[in-house]
């Protein structure tokens, strides 16, 4: 099992799925518990995961690679696509954070009353591919299952969602598309420069003596590559990561190549397509000014769905960052520091003004996401082991907080369909548990040291002071989304909670206090985001090794 | 003892209130009436445990390893030393005191248990403070102390006011707090760390413009926490909370961790920032004194006036001499926490015993003539109000004696200009005890103007609330700082090392001049026909509006602070929705548009054709069908797939 735990850990969701789609009843609790047995597997095969992953290690683990595609093209080469999984410490983490937050999703989907079979075979959909997000290898089996989640996200917004789903689902599916052609673009650019140098040995005919290709033969063919002793009908081009990511495979004078001298306008070819995936990356995290699709895509979508956008989706932009974005353009991130920490800047500052601004209590989460998001961009832009290593913890903290955030957004709207922040007063009279985890989740989320939040913005904001590459005014001016922060999040506390009770729809004794269902989701979410706020090592033991050997590669 | 030996008293001091905030937290509302005896208890330990473990003469750190990440590995280190000595027998003490006083003063609150609680909360962050052997452990309690100080303002939160107090307070501070933040990420840049240890030989390097800007940044948290202008705005609001609170919280302790930070970082200060120090000081002592002379409320003359004396503390710092700061520091503790406590028993005195909506039992207009039936508050009020004037015999004589002849002995090395500071000071004292005099007469003497209500009945308190406050007005006497009245260079000034000991003996008797000189005046404007215009002013009217001084009154609401922000809000949120947006919205009708232009040529100039063509005048006019639906997505679809066309030609040509 452990030789394709990671396959697993994507086939059980799909598997759901497809059992869901088929299964013979019209029994919606037979669904939800299809999905709910579904995620508890895949918490099991986390928690094995967990067991097996090496701390220490900073490559890849637990690999699983095969031949998937391959296609001669004449004088274009060959065409070579793989199915590779694996995991490091840049993506575990995120990993284990989807299996958590969608499990959390699912529990929080008990009440979807309307196509439960449609719901939970998209739900388990999104899972599966979500998850393949984070272990894909390959360019192409990353973009397919980038681009796959769209399409249950599409649904699950514009069929379940608020009185304006429509608007708001063509909205995110738009943008999002509009951000995948970029990367699409330059994944083919990619394609065409990149050779996988041990499958060209193998076409060319160099072998070891026990007719297995060494690693140590790559050098060769490199120089045979610039030498241009191949032949181009006996290249073989990839989409794996590991090759994309280091200049000797690149053709000499090809598009995209370390030297290339290609230019549209003014532009290098290589800037302009760092500068394509990033926006296609930007748009996902959200990045300001591509971020309009978040606010109304969380304010119609059910709770369940804003909980995994605001949880997984998000991340998946910063994860694209690291991975590809810096991965494989290194050089021009170095480059390109400045716009993009001062992007990141704006972010932090323009969010929180907007989420200060808010009236609805959904809209103002979603603002807060797009000032928190700022600090992963912030801290990737610094391009310093601080700076990623709280890039990730950022995105883990967010993942626990705004999960938990949106969950409590939702515990108001599921009893009234209301979610004006100004029509609620003194909620703690009626609802005093309620109260009481929504103060943690909001102190949490504005930065109180002991909780996840703080470390995250610490670590991000430390990344960025030491880098070389930003100015110390960038990191400066963004500690105002602190002071931001502490400002919307306690006067919606102040609004909605405190006071003599008073609710302008008068009718009061739907608000009760929290479900042992809604305290069992809320409070593992409350003890994470104290235990890592804490113990940050946790999360910082995974990524450290992994970021520090990654950092050497791409500043080589 | 080596240090290994204090990872029990760190472990002790912070693990004893935390877990006397969980417990009485979790415990629920079963424990109110055992949660006041159990916090003192708790409190008590943490006394005697200050005390056991004193030892001022040696430094003792002990510190945990908290993470490594690249270069920067992040110990959390607590430190020992003879500041910490002080400090911990201060907010032990003190706290001690407030709690045997809530037990009385706060009886038959219904939610008394997570007033203690929270009360261990705030111990547990302020000991974490103390400790703080780094400045990143300072900002992590720091930020906790904040926590505390908003759940404490708020703890009423079913009264309007409170909560927004609390918010209030909670938010300017943060605005410190992100300067500190900064200043500590720029010394992890330059210095690689924030351990007091290392940082006064690591800052050996950098240039004095970077230490001066460092230097800022770190006072930016003492502004916050210690109420100095322009963020003071929270103290006199943060009066909404409980009384004792505002004594322990909001006088005695936690607004003086911000002067206890500059003590710990004077090492790092230069000249030019000493200078920005003295000014931001001498300001806030200034406003805080003649906003107290104009104030009705009991607790907010008390409010201003320790914004006033934190200003002075400043001055002190701005002066270079911490000592004399921490001095003041500790004589205030005392008698301003003395001054609340009695405060809160003339409170509670004049509080109606029936519900009367008109009375209002904090405002000093229906006060007076309260000596006679309260004569232990009156006593130690009396006792805590000198000390605070400065009447010779009592602490604060000394201490502001010290800062005095510190700021005279600065001057004379800074140049004639800075004579001007320590005149001011003296000035300030002055009306310190011009508003003391007045606060006395207004509650104790005159009329019993109280009598405006039937239903209120003073009384004098019951045996839990007047020790605290008889204990901590014995320690305002001179006796417990110095042994000559006179001379401020006492035991308790020496105990904290100061590098030159200087005494101007000429300075002792013009500032009891001047305090005089004002007692005097406050004096004999009670003897006037209309006392502190306290007829004519009952309630707010024009000429009041009209006082010189009342723009001040502006700049502590939120006119500074809300407005802008409000604005810059709405700025933006405007611009997203009709630029950002609109952008969008005008690029997919353009889209639109340009795909009528398109299909309308292509079906009247390329006509026919192959295939490709059918397919466009299909999706035109299925973009055409939803233009008129309205529906607003489609226009997006046709955008992108424009801007896709418009790639595609830009890659390929």
């Amino acid at each position: 099992m452990i030789d394709h735990i990671l396959s697993l850990l994507i086939a059980i969701p799909l598997l759901g799925a497809a059992a869901v789609a088929v299964w013979p009843t019209q029994n919606t609790s037979h669904f939800r518990i299809i999905a709910l047995v579904a995620l508890l597997l895949e918490v099991v095969v986390a928690v094995v995961l967990y067991i097996s992953f090496d701390n220490q290690n900073p490559g890849f683990q637990l690999s699983e690679t095969k031949d998937w595609i391959t296609l001669p093209i004449g004088s274009l080469g060959i065409v070579s696509i793989d199915y590779a999984l694996a995991v490091d410490g840049i993506s575990f983490p995120l990993v284990l954070l989807a299996v958590i937050v969608l499990l959390v999703g699912v529990i929080s989907s008990w009440n979807i009353a309307q196509k439960t079979r449609a719901y939970f075979a998209l739900y388990l959909l999104l899972s599966g591919s979500v998850i393949g997000c984070f272990l894909a290898q390959d360019f192409f089996l990353f973009y397919l299952f980038f681009e796959f989640m769209l399409l249950p996200m599409y649904f699950l917004i514009g069929l379940w969602g608020g009185p304006r789903r429509e608007y708001a689902a063509l909205k995110f599916f738009i943008y999002t598309f509009f951000g995948s052609l970029l990367i699409l673009i330059v994944m083919i650019g990619l394609y065409l420069s990149v050779i996988d140098p041990l499958e060209t040995a193998r076409m060319v005919g160099i072998m070891g003596a026990d007719d297995v290709i060494h690693p140590d033969l790559i050098p060769q063919i490199q120089q045979w590559l610039i030498d241009g002793k191949i032949a181009p009908e006996q290249i073989v081009h990839t989409f794996r990561f590991q090759f994309l990511g280091d200049p000797g495979n690149y053709l000499p004078g090809s598009l995209l190549h370390l030297a290339s001298q290609y230019y549209i306008g003014d532009i290098p070819l290589r800037l302009l397509a760092f500068w394509f995936l990033f926006i296609g990356f930007a748009v996902k995290l959200p990045v300001v000014p591509v971020h309009t699709w978040l606010p109304d895509a969380h304010v119609e979508a059910p709770t369940p769905i804003s909980v995994v956008l605001a949880g997984i989706l998000l991340k998946i932009g910063g994860y694209g960052f690291i991975r590809i974005v810096d991965g494989f353009f290194p050089l021009e991130a170095q480059y390109s520091a400045i716009p993009l920490g001062i992007l990141g800047m704006i972010s932090i500052v323009y969010g929180g003004f907007n989420a200060l601004g808010q009236t609805d209590l959904k809209k103002m989460i979603a603002y807060s996401s797009v000032s928190h998001m700022g600090f992963v961009l912030l801290g990737i832009a610094a391009f310093t082991a601080e700076g990623i290593n709280g890039a990730i913890y950022q995105m883990v903290s967010h993942g626990v907080l705004s999960a938990m955030l949106f969950l409590l957004a939702g515990v108001v709207y599921d009893r009234t369909h209301d979610r004006k922040i100004d029509n609620y007063r003194g909620l703690i009279g009626v609802m005093p548990h309620y109260t009481i985890i929504t103060g943690i989740a909001f102190f949490a989320s504005l930065g109180l040291p002991g909780f996840s939040g703080f470390v995250g913005e610490l670590f991000t904001l430390m990344g960025a002071f030491q880098s070389d590459l930003l100015p110390a005014w960038i990191p400066a001016l963004s500690t105002l989304g602190i002071v931001l922060a502490a400002g919307y999040f306690l006067w919606t506390y102040q609004r909605m909670f405190f006071g003599s009770f008073w609710y302008q729809n008068g009718n009061n004794s739907v608000l009760t206090d929290l479900t042992a269902r809604e305290k069992g989701l809320l409070l593992p979410l409350v003890v994470m985001t104290i235990l890592i706020g804490i113990l940050p090592g946790i999360v910082f033991d995974m990524t450290g090794p992994t970021i520090e050997a990654w950092l050497e590669t791409v500043t080589r | 003892m080596p240090d290994s030996a204090y990872f029990l008293p760190a472990y002790l001091l912070l693990g004893v209130p935390f877990l006397g905030f969980l417990s009485l937290w979790l415990g629920g509302k079963k424990l109110n009436n055992a949660a006041g005896y159990l916090g003192a208890a708790a409190t008590l330990t943490g006394l005697i445990i200050s005390f056991y473990y004193a030892d001022p003469d040696a430094v003792h750190i002990v510190r945990f390893n908290w993470l490594v990440i690249g270069n920067t590995s992040i110990e959390l280190a607590f430190r020992f030393d003879f500041l910490t000595c002080i400090m911990l027998a201060i907010v032990h003490f003190v706290a001690l005191l407030v709690q045997l006083y809530s037990i009385s003063y706060m009886h038959g609150d219904r939610n008394l248990h997570r007033y203690y609680a929270f009360l261990q909360l705030f111990l547990f962050s302020m000991v974490g403070i103390v400790l703080g052997g780094s400045l990143l452990v300072m900002y992590i309690f720091w930020e906790l102390v904040g926590l505390s100080s908003y759940l404490l303002i708020g703890f009423w939160y079913f009264k309007k006011r409170p909560v927004w107090a609390a918010q209030k307070a909670f938010v300017l501070n943060r605005i410190g707090d992100a300067a500190f933040l900064t200043g500590i990420l720029m010394l992890f840049y330059y210095t690689g760390s924030t351990d007091f240890e290392v940082l006064p030989t690591a800052i050996a390097d950098l240039s004095p413009g970077l230490l001066t800007v460092i230097g800022l940044c770190l006072f930016g948290g003492c502004v916050g926490k210690s109420a100095q202008f322009p963020l003071s705005g929270w103290l006199p609001d943060a009066m909404e909370g409980p009384t004792p609170v505002s004594a322990l919280i909001h006088a005695a302790t936690m607004v003086a961790a911000g002067i206890f930070l500059m003590a710990r970082i004077s090492f790092m200060l230069t000249f030019k920032a000493e200078v920005v120090i003295l000014i931001i000081g001498t300001i806030t002592m200034l406003i805080g004194a003649v906003k107290a002379l104009n104030e009705w409320d009991i607790k907010r003359v008390l409010a201003y006036s320790t914004m006033s004396q934190l200003g002075l503390m400043v001055v002190a710092i701005g002066f270079g001499s911490w000592q004399t700061a921490m001095f003041h520091l500790a004589t205030h503790a005392f008698f301003k926490a003395g001054l609340f406590l009695s405060a809160g028993s003339v409170i509670h005195a004049v509080t109606p015993s029936e519900t009367d909506t008109v009375f209002d039992a904090q405002n000093m207009r229906t006060m007076g003539g309260l000596r006679r039936s309260l004569p232990i508050t009156f006593i130690c009020f009396s006792v805590c109000a000198a000390a605070l004037a400065g009447l010779p015999f009592f602490s604060g004589f000394l201490s502001k004696d010290a800062i005095i002849t510190e700021g005279f002995l600065w001057a004379k090395l800074a140049g004639p200009v800075g004579y001007i500071f320590p005149l001011i000071v003296i000035f300030s004292a002055g009306l310190t005890a011009y508003y003391m005099t007045r606060q006395v007469w207004l509650v104790f003497f005159g009329e019993k103007r109280y009598t405006a209500s039937a239903a209120v009945h003073p009384h004098e308190s019951p045996a839990l609330m007047w020790p605290p406050m008889l204990l901590l007005s014995v320690l305002s006497l001179f006796i417990w700082f110095s042994w000559n009245p006179f001379d401020a260079n006492g035991w308790f000034l020496h105990f904290l090392q100061p590098e030159h000991s200087a005494h101007l003996s000429w300075v002792p008797f013009v500032a009891s001049a001047t305090t005089f000189l004002f007692i005097f005046l406050a004096y004999r404007e009670t003897k006037a026909a209309n006392p502190f215009r306290l007829e004519s002013n009952r309630w707010e009217t024009e000429t009041e509006k009209k006082f010189a001084f009342n723009w001040l009154r502006d700049y502590s609401q939120e006119r500074y602070f809300i407005i802008p922000f409000e604005f810059v809000t709405n700025t933006f949120k405007r611009f997203e929705k009709n630029i950002i947006d609109s952008v969008v919205d005008w690029i997919a009708k353009g889209s639109v548009v340009a795909a009528h232009v398109i299909s309308w040529i292509d079906r009247n100039v390329v006509d026919g054709g192959v295939n490709l063509t059918v397919f466009s005048i299909r999706s035109a006019g299925n973009a055409a069908r939803s233009l008129q639906n309205g529906r607003i997505q489609s226009y997006y679809l046709v955008t992108v797939a424009g801007l896709f066309f418009l790639i595609l030609w830009l890659v390929l040509a």
